[in-house]
């Protein structure tokens, strides 16, 4: 696969999108509120991916975490240009990620429910790092600091949320 | 190594979140070579993310990936050949235009090479623009903590308690800066045991006889934590608990206890 994408095969980027698309919308359309931005933003992301591919070492990580961090970078990144007012640090604590999608009242959100429930089983404080991590595009500084939580705990309390996510979720 | 306590502090998901310094990412990526057990745990952890991301997937619009495909394919498109019955003026005509045509592809070609390899430098010289930026950042964050905890030192308003060992660990060690105005709570360690994985330490006060839970830490935290605001303290003390605290204290197993000089 990583071969078929280092050697410019377009198969292989359509398989890439096909498979993936969605997953990397679901953190970028929920960091960018604004749905025609978002989709620029994915664009980009997706042109990286096919640009940069080259850059990507297998001995590092799994192609999937590459290809999100690229997209979750992209969309932070847009979050802090001029385009968009950081409106986030506005948002009440608990204002999770159930409230945020009903915000967007667009059909997109639909199958977003599986996200809500498996959320849900977290520990608030676990769930508060995930949502705020990944659905918000918070670093784990930014996180630390603008929330008054030790960057020790932000990370241990990651940590703890991704060993009780493997168990909801069975992932073996 | 203690493989258990590495990876309990979180670093390999801040390692998959991207947000190490390169310093910090190339120990993590060396750790991965050396101990096949933290890759193993890498994996569970990326094979989790993925799950999570598939949860939460959106569907983008249809024409998206129309657009995508379409721009990540731009190439050289591919010309026709036309045969033309003509006279033989027009045959020289033709051939000088076919190698005008020749050279200009070829020209064409050759600009869209160097094109190219300057696009792939230029996205090279963003890339690492972008890690000495993040690197930079992360110096500026820890100068402006030292810069910050040196005012919390010096400043009068903090008042200094030092919490001394208990019988449990008489070489335990820590102060704690309280400001009665803001109830703002520093804590400073100078010397705690190292805990299991599965334990850390947690700060309490003493209100009127009863303990407050006032937050939890790991022994190797650098420089001044800054842990819950609290109102008029007796004491302070610390105990080992289970990971992520509890709603109160283990008294057995306190480690340090100070009281607050109200003169």
């Amino acid at each position: 696969m990583v071969a078929q994408l280092k050697a410019k095969n377009k198969v292989a980027l359509n398989y890439l999108y096909d498979h993936y698309s969605a997953a990397l919308n679901g953190v970028v359309s929920r960091i960018i509120k604004n749905d025609d931005l978002a989709e620029e933003v994915l664009q980009d992301a997706f042109l990286k991916i096919w640009n940069r591919i080259d850059s990507y070492d297998p001995a590092k990580g799994r192609l999937f975490t590459w290809m999100l961090n690229l997209a979750r970078n992209q969309a932070i990144d847009k979050t802090r240009s001029k385009e968009i007012s950081k409106g986030k640090k506005t948002d009440d604590i608990d204002n999770l990620v159930g409230n945020a999608d009903k915000q967007n009242s667009s059909e997109m959100f639909v199958d977003s429910i599986g996200l809500i429930e498996v959320l849900d089983k977290l520990p608030d404080d676990q769930k508060f790092v995930v949502d705020y991590l990944y659905f918000k595009g918070y670093t784990q500084s930014e996180l630390a600091e603008d929330y008054d939580i030790p960057l020790g705990t932000v990370k241990t309390r990651l940590r703890m949320a991704m060993i009780t996510l493997r168990s909801i979720m069975n992932v073996n | 190594m203690n493989i258990k306590e590495y990876i309990s502090t979180g670093i390999l998901e801040a390692y998959v979140l991207d947000e190490l310094s390169s310093t910090e990412r190339i120990q993590v990526e060396k750790d991965l070579t050396d101990y096949p057990q933290l890759r193993v745990e890498l994996e569970l952890i990326e094979t989790t993310l993925e799950v999570l991301m598939q949860t939460a997937s959106v569907t983008p619009r249809a024409r998206l990936k129309e657009n995508i495909l379409s721009l990540a394919g731009e190439g050289a498109k591919q010309g026709r050949i036309i045969s033309i019955a003509v006279s033989p003026m027009w045959r020289w005509a033709a051939a000088a235009s076919v190698v005008i045509a020749l050279v200009a592809s070829y020209l064409a070609f050759d600009y869209r090479d160097k094109w190219i390899s300057s696009t792939v430098a230029l996205n090279d010289l963003i890339d690492s623009n972008q890690q000495i930026a993040q690197d930079y950042n992360n110096v500026n964050q820890r100068l402006d903590k030292l810069q910050n905890d040196f005012s919390i030192i010096e400043n009068n308003a903090f008042s200094k308690i030092i919490l001394k060992g208990t019988e449990n660990n008489p070489e335990a060690l820590a102060s704690v800066y309280w400001n009665s105005a803001s109830q703002e709570v520093f804590l400073s360690i100078q010397q705690l045991k190292e805990l299991s994985a599965e334990n850390q330490f947690q700060l309490w006060a003493l209100v009127d006889g009863k303990p407050i839970d006032m937050g939890v830490f790991d022994a190797n935290s650098a420089g001044l934590l800054k842990m819950n605001l609290i109102n008029n303290p007796d004491a302070f003390a610390i105990t080992i608990e289970p990971r992520g605290g509890k709603a109160s204290p283990t008294l057995e197993t306190m480690q340090v206890i100070g009281m607050v000089n109200k003169g």
